[in-house]
């Protein structure tokens, strides 16, 4: 009996063949996916204020309005909040104003984080 | 007997890399939403540099240390932290900063760490509303006027893995807690002179303690002599204890000694004569030691 070549083998079985090798291909690009961003995600440092969530980033604004309260420099705020980045300094803290008025923080400290708006408001109408 | 099928194996395997080269390299998970702990080092000095304003401005500790926790530090480590960025700022010429993360510093070595913990960093993966719950105290301490906590137990070294407490709760109302109060200065606790060829004529040196005996650094010591004053700082020769202050008197002068944060004045010194065993004169030094009571 002849040996069995490659152009023996039905159409049929190259097209499944070939329909496994894809799917292998699927699924192994979304096992690397699922490795890649939930397993195992790339882990970050050296990071800047501007990606610090934003009860965090409302509690640093907190800080500046509590030292601003004693202070009253609206120009060593506004250094301060540099530190977010492009955003205008009374943006900066209109936002977190936002949302601490949006969680429910206590009075005393949406007043403080008030008034630091408005002062950094007037302040940047001087600039 | 069923072959292995090794080319769709082989696919996989050439899949799962592929996936795990574009996760990792070419669109990794964007970074939002992170946490102080994560921030480079020189934007957690900013960091630090707020809470201590803010500190300064309200004698909150408790709201205080919990910020320092979000910076990955226990108490103690975070005195250390506080001290060490207090003496760069001193170096750098920023004073006003630097004493305020001094104060900061030596209010954790005396304060008292809170019995209940704010809530864990970790109960705010789910983005919950942060409701700041520490008390906002009122008024601030004037610059020059001392600390004194009542009641002072050590601080012990707790580890603080706690952030703002988060809560759906309304936040409790603020009450008034641990406000830095007037009096209990410093203490000059000695004042020798001293005489020692190895050392500089006429060196003043200064030593501050804390209650609990640490050295602190950052203390602004204020030297006034006729018609003169100078200020000079402790910590800036670490090689000599971050307590350590000096400064070179001139002969012919009387000074007056006393620390910023306020303390006993030590008056009516002056470069001492000394002898060496060959029978020789120079002028020696005079040693001060200030202690918290």
């Amino acid at each position: 009996m002849p040996p069995v070549t490659c152009s023996d083998i039905h159409p049929f079985m190259k097209s499944t063949r070939l329909f496994f090798i894809l799917i292998a291909l699927v699924a192994g690009i979304g096992l690397g996916l699922a490795y890649g961003w939930v397993i195992d995600p790339v882990e970050f440092f050296d990071l800047t204020p501007d990606t610090l969530r934003a009860d965090y980033k409302t509690d640093y604004v907190l800080m500046v309005a509590e030292a601003y309260r004693t202070e009253e420099d609206p120009g060593l705020a506004a250094r301060r909040l540099a530190i977010f980045g492009s955003q205008s300094p009374s943006a900066i803290a209109a936002d977190s104003l936002a949302f601490a008025r949006a969680n429910s923080f206590a009075d005393s400290d949406i007043a403080l984080i008030q008034e630091l708006v408005t002062a950094l408001q007037a302040w940047s109408g001087i600039q | 007997m069923k072959r292995i099928p090794w080319g769709v194996l082989l696919t996989l395997l050439a899949g799962f890399a592929l996936g795990l080269v574009y996760a990792w390299t070419i669109n990794p998970l964007q970074v939002y939403d992170s946490e102080p702990v994560a921030l480079r080092a020189d934007f957690k000095d900013d960091y630090r540099s707020a809470i201590a304003a803010s500190y300064a401005a309200t004698g909150n500790l408790p709201r205080a240390l919990a910020r320092l926790s979000l910076l990955g530090n226990s108490t103690s480590t975070s005195t250390e932290t506080l001290n060490s960025q207090a003496q760069r700022l001193i170096a750098a010429g920023e004073f006003a900063e630097a004493d305020q993360l001094a104060a900061l510093a030596l209010a954790l070595e005396n304060g008292t760490v809170p019995e209940s913990l704010p809530s864990p960093i970790s109960t705010l993966k789910n983005n919950p509303p942060l409701q700041a719950s520490a008390a906002a105290t009122f008024p601030p301490t004037p610059e020059d006027i001392p600390f004194q906590f009542t009641e002072t137990p050590q601080a012990t070294d707790t580890e603080l893995a706690a952030t703002q407490p988060v809560t759906d709760n309304p936040t409790p109302r603020p009450t008034r807690t641990l406000i830095p109060t007037v009096g209990a200065p410093f203490a000059l606790v000695s004042q020798d002179p001293i005489c020692d060829t190895n050392l500089p004529d006429g060196l003043l040196q200064v030593l501050v303690f804390s209650s609990s005996r640490r050295q602190v650094a950052g203390a602004r010591i204020i030297i006034t002599w006729d018609n003169g004053e100078e200020q000079f700082f402790t910590g800036l020769k670490p090689e000599l204890g971050n307590g350590y202050a000096d400064y070179s008197m001139s002969p012919d002068l009387i000074y007056t000694v006393r620390l910023a944060a306020g303390s006993d004045i030590a008056s009516g010194l002056a470069a001492p004569t000394c002898q060496t065993p060959a029978g020789e004169s120079f002028q020696g030094g005079i040693k001060l030691t200030f202690q918290q009571p």
